[in-house]
């Protein structure tokens, strides 16, 4: 018949491709599903991400993961061994309070320390009378500068002032910021456990104060009647 | 003519000797050249706070003798790859390097240290300690934990509020984040209604927010993990006729949010220093360079909370 199909009178027309073949009908909804999903691969119209930490992965049980830092284990050493051991090192406030008064940047290069270009801490010791109480904070008055104030918070604490007042610990010996940063965390839960009870229950106007503690160093000597700093004390007796 | 004849070939030797150091020459000029190229690659040029951080990078380079090229990532870990593809081809001396994944890029700085590259990141973490020749880093944790202060002195010790993260592989995210949390969480009034990523972006914090505000109606704050998102959510609450109600909290420093946090548009930023990060970055690239070898891996940059009561001091990306 000339090489021509034959069609049933009624039914629709095969289609045909131009080599003459047949397509079968479900091949164009087909190559469409698999246009769209190369589509969407690349392209994906949202994505689900975990809203988990890099770096946390303190549960891996990869034997190729480094040991897991524990900022608990970490803090609670560098507390019972490292920081008694550095008591004898922190600067006399009687010393270091006029020295802010007189010239506060002059005082911070002489007592006060800061990693890299991060923020100045001092570590100092000494001793002072309370003159006020308020809501979470102590006022004292440091033994050889009666005149200054000084400032400690009662409440919880937070920041890296303990972490690198002493100017003990490196971020460089620790895996990262993050782990960094916790070991912060801790270091302050021990202050508030181990140190701000007995100020809490038995620091008094008119009691005297014992203290080894670290401070941001002010870059000004503040008006007068206002706190030189405000203290983390990591270690107080009150008699 | 016989001595001409003679002589050809010897001219001829002259020739190819001449061509020959002439094309030595342009190899030894194109060396040098090379020797001096110093790249700056940037995890995105769409937020202008890192375009200061590039452009200041580059610029210190320049003025410290380099030819200096930027790559901008657009936030995409494979662009990112290819630029250290083409540095390391192309025979750069130095990267100044801003990553996009605080984990991909490590692979990214290990090749480029196969190759004698070495790599200074500036601003965001990668996670190794053995990767890039140093680290130029904000102190993060610190600047929120301040913020997070201030956060509780303007919200009160009872509220809701709203997180907007940044990106979630980012390091930097979530040190800003745990620094506010370690202050905000001891007050148990405050409660977090939502937290979500907005990928540090403006217009995805703007629809972030517009979205958890239909759920969220009666927020008290919302805190963003840097300014862009800061003011997305700000436009979104504006939208919302909520502007001034709801407090919004950023971390940057951006020009723009310092001008709003002067209208009290918005209640706080944190400034970071690009300048300086992008600076030591350079400086440091140029010791190594010279032949200075000890580097430490991790350098804290110190930031300061900026507020209605300081805001005059600050601008241009750092202090006036």
């Amino acid at each position: 018949m000339g090489g021509s199909d034959s069609v049933a009178p009624g039914a629709p027309p095969p289609r045909k491709e131009a080599a003459g073949r047949v397509r079968p009908r479900w091949a164009v909804p087909a190559l469409a599903a698999a246009a769209a999903g190369a589509f969407l691969y690349f392209l994906p119209l949202f994505r689900v991400v975990s809203l988990k930490p890099p770096g946390a992965a303190a549960n891996s049980t990869d034997p190729a993961e480094p040991a897991a830092f524990d900022p608990v284990a970490a803090a609670s050493r560098f507390w019972q061994v490292d920081l008694p051991a550095a008591h004898a090192r922190a600067a006399d406030l009687a010393q270091v309070a006029p020295a802010i008064r007189a010239n506060a940047e002059k005082a911070r290069t002489q007592f006060a320390r800061s990693a890299g270009l991060g923020t100045a801490y001092l570590f100092v010791h000494g001793s002072g009378k309370v003159v006020a109480r308020e809501k979470n904070v102590l006022r004292l008055a440091p033994a050889g500068a009666e005149t200054e104030i000084v400032v400690i918070r009662l409440g919880p604490v937070f920041g890296n002032t303990v972490r690198d007042g002493t100017g003990l610990l490196d971020v460089n010996n620790f895996p990262g910021l993050q782990e960094f940063n916790a070991l912060s965390a801790e270091l302050n839960a021990l202050v508030e456990k181990n140190v701000l009870p007995a100020l809490r229950d038995r620091a008094i106007a008119g009691a005297t104060v014992h203290f080894v503690g670290c401070a941001e160093a002010p870059e000004n000597a503040p008006d007068a009647g206002e706190p030189l700093f405000t203290l983390v004390p990591v270690q107080a007796e009150i008699r | 003519m016989k001595y001409l004849r003679l002589l050809r070939p010897f001219a001829c030797a002259c020739l190819a000797a001449l061509s020959l150091s002439s094309v030595g020459s342009a190899a030894e000029s194109k060396s040098a050249a090379a020797g001096r190229k110093v790249a700056v690659v940037i995890s995105t040029l769409n937020n202008p706070w890192f375009v200061v951080l590039a452009e200041t990078a580059r610029d210190r380079a320049k003025e410290l003798g380099y030819e200096a090229t930027i790559f901008d990532s657009q936030n995409d870990p494979a662009k990112e790859s290819q630029h250290f593809d083409n540095l390391i081809s192309a025979g750069y001396r130095a990267v100044l390097f801003n990553c996009t994944d605080a984990k991909g890029s490590i692979a990214n700085v290990r090749r480029a240290k196969a190759a004698g590259i070495p790599v200074f990141c500036m601003d965001r973490e990668i996670e190794a300690n053995d990767a890039a020749t140093s680290q130029i880093l904000s102190d993060n944790y610190s600047g929120c934990v301040a913020l997070g202060q201030y956060f509780v002195e303007q919200v009160g010790e009872t509220g809701k509020y709203i997180e907007l993260l940044g990106i979630v592989a980012d390091t930097n995210t979530w040190n800003r984040s745990k620094g506010f949390h370690s202050v905000v969480d001891r007050f148990p009034g405050l409660k977090m209604v939502a937290q979500q990523s907005a990928e540090f972006d403006r217009s995805k914090a703007l629809e972030v927010l517009e979205a958890l505000l239909q759920r969220n109606p009666d927020i008290d704050a919302v805190f963003c993990g840097n300014d862009a998102m800061a003011m997305g959510a700000y436009q979104a609450l504006l939208a919302a006729g909520k502007a001034g109600k709801v407090k919004v909290f950023g971390f940057d420093g951006a020009d723009d949010v310092v001008k709003a946090v002067a209208e009290g548009k918005i209640t706080a930023t944190v400034m970071q220093f690009p300048k300086t990060m992008a600076r030591s970055a350079a400086e440091n690239a140029d010791k190594y360079i010279k032949g200075e070898r000890k580097f430490p891996q991790r350098t804290p940059v110190a930031v300061e909370l900026v507020t209605k009561a300081n805001v005059k001091k600050f601008g241009d990306y750092g202090r006036k």
